[in-house]
């Protein structure tokens, strides 16, 4: 502490070093775009230095192309927004095919979102996938509550968990990370069964499912009544869930997701033991969020005296005890 | 002539430069962004995506019909105080930041010589149509497009004299009949195909409004077999092509499309409704 009092003030944020290994991936900054808010990445060439992200997790893939819900998807909620798209995607062929090509060429880290519908079709995703040139990891979505089969169950169970993780591990050629829900009931547990089934890492939290009504029309407002809560209202629970894990898997990486807006959000995620950081629902605003949160970041360390990430990563520390009176 | 296709679409920062209260609950907002941007090649029916410096409060920013552009730098929108994020806009004041993507998605077609437009614009609906009758107006040939114009009364007809200064021949209607057609702008719709059907008149349908007004323009358009174009709204968080928020339903071999990209202009005939 002393050393880093010290230290505070002589740093330039172009001395920070945002560099870090997550499970054996080198990434060039600790931030990454999340699935489901970045698509396959050609919309955002527009608007944004795709070269300068940490990485990025593709729209879920599975097996056969998938349509998608009803309309309405989406609507805002307090801090939040709701969503029910249906884990619509262009499946694994047009994947392999039209989409990753370009996300190769980037040369930022690859993670591949992924999802079956049951168990045999989760591990025929991850062996095509896995297949592909350039990509760094495989994201396992085991806790997209907008599917009636299939997500909700393999993500609350940590035997079914740790048997799915198993399987696909085997077939894949690169590392799998699995995505874990806040809806499971213990966090813990799942972190557990997905490392036991050799998981690289875990990335959490996904959505949680939530709902908001139209009183006027007394209808929900997303035609699939819940959907997953995601934004600012969700960084608290994301951080809790992250610490927890954390604690109980020290070794275990976790890439934090849950609301990132801002550089302090994402060194708070730093802190409370992630290895890296999504950034998700931001995107949808600010196309080119994650080179300000980058640099809010980079700024952030310097002002405390970390020239890197080692200093942070999983720092905290407990409030001590109040002294007798 | 069709308008070309459509540039792509850049985010820049741009200014309140003024903000113009009209009737019925409307107003006008006029941005000016802080740099050169692709807005002065927007084609009428794209949309902007706009967001004020709102914190971690209202999330998302929100869709807007362009309603008028002058160069490449300044535009504003028309919009009607509906929820908190209009709400907001409505009382943004000159010099206020706010973030714009766009312009966005497609757009109406051009008038084509010999083949009247006529567009049919209910309350809310009326900026892209506008866009267009002045558009019409500034390429000399006012008189290839038609306007109809419905809304609730009188103070939900807005900015009327313009279609009279550019010499654009415009009907109104209202629910209320407090000036033009007493009844609803589909009626007039109907008549106006009648007379066109009789002296063998081509037209072709443009409209942009609620959603009953549209399914119902749509009806009456693929019943008199005339190409009909409407331009849809749907919930969008982002508003270009990610979130797949703003599904639309459509025949053909996907069960949607998308508001953002692949609209908000859509075929009647393609609209699955």
């Amino acid at each position: 502490m002393k050393d880093s009092a010290v230290r505070a003030g002589a740093l330039a944020p172009t001395d920070v070093d945002l560099s870090s290994d997550f499970a054996g991936i080198r990434l060039e900054t600790p931030l990454l775009a999340a699935s489901g808010c970045f698509a396959y990445g050609q919309q955002f060439a527009a608007f944004t230095d795709l070269r300068r992200l940490g990485g990025l997790v593709t729209k879920g893939i599975s097996p056969a192309p998938r349509f998608g819900n009803p309309v309405p998807r989406i609507c805002e909620t307090a801090s939040g927004m709701l969503n029910s798209i249906g884990l619509e995607n262009v499946g694994v062929d047009d994947f392999l095919g039209e989409k990753l090509p370009f996300l190769r060429d980037l040369g930022v880290s690859v993670w591949v979102n992924f999802f079956g519908t049951d168990f045999e079709t989760y591990v025929e995703c991850a062996r095509r996938l896995s297949a592909g040139q350039g990509i760094a990891a495989l994201e396992m979505n085991i806790s997209c509550p907008n599917i009636k089969k299939g997500g909700i169950e393999f993500g609350t169970v940590p035997e079914v968990a740790h048997r799915l993780t198993r399987a696909c591990v085997e077939v894949s050629s690169v590392p799998i990370i699995v995505k874990l829900s806040p809806n499971a009931g213990d966090i813990v547990g799942m972190a557990q069964a997905a490392a036991e089934g050799g998981a690289a890492g875990v990335s959490l939290i996904n959505t949680i499912t939530g709902m908001a009504i139209d009183v006027r029309k007394r209808r929900p407002r997303i035609a699939t009544t819940y959907g997953g809560l995601s934004g600012p209202a969700i960084k608290p629970i994301a951080l809790r869930m992250v610490h927890q894990v954390a604690k109980a898997l020290p070794e275990l990486p976790i890439c934090g997701i849950g609301g990132v807006m801002t550089g302090e959000d994402a060194l708070e995620f730093l802190m409370a033991g992630a290895r890296a950081v999504q950034v998700g629902t931001a995107l949808f605003a600010e196309p080119d969020a994650i080179m300000r949160i980058t640099e809010e970041l980079r700024a952030l360390l310097a002002e405390i005296g970390s020239a890197d990430l080692h200093g942070v990563i999983g720092c905290l520390e407990a409030i001590p005890p109040e002294s007798p009176m | 002539m069709p308008y070309e296709e459509p540039v792509s679409a850049a985010y820049f920062a741009a200014r309140v430069e003024e903000r113009r209260t009209l009737s019925g609950g409307y107003f006008v907002l006029q941005l000016v962004a802080d740099r050169a941007t692709p807005i002065a090649a927007t084609i009428p029916g794209q949309f902007v995506m706009l967001r004020g410096e709102w914190g971690r409060d209202l999330l998302n920013p929100r869709a807007f019909s362009v309603f008028e552009v002058d160069g490449d730098r300044r535009f504003s929108i028309l919009a009607k105080v509906f929820g908190r994020g209009t709400a907001r806009l409505a009382a943004a004041s000159p010099g206020e930041q706010i973030t714009v993507t766009g312009p966005l998605g497609r757009g109406f077609q051009a008038p084509q010589v010999g083949r009247t437009q006529l567009l049919i614009a209910g309350g809310v609906g009326l900026p892209p149509l506008h866009l267009q009758a002045r558009r019409a107006a500034e390429r000399g040939v006012p008189t290839a497009v038609e306007m109809l114009y419905g809304g609730r009364g009188r103070e939900d007809l807005l900015l009327v004299d313009d279609l009279s200064a550019w010499g654009v021949p415009h009907s109104l209607a209202t629910d209320d009949g407090s000036v033009g057609h007493h009844g609803r702008v589909t009626e007039l719709l109907q008549a106006r195909l009648a007379r066109a059907h009789e002296v063998e008149e081509e037209v072709e349908i443009l409209a942009c409004g609620p959603t009953p007004m549209l399914a119902a323009v749509r009806k009456i358009g693929l019943a008199a077999g005339i190409d009909t174009s409407l331009c849809l709204e749907e919930n969008m968080a982002c508003g270009f092509g990610v979130c797949l928020g703003c599904a639309v339903p459509v025949y053909g071999p996907r069960p949607y499309r998308y508001c953002c990209t692949d609209g908000p202009v859509f075929d009647a005939k393609e609209v699955r409704w």
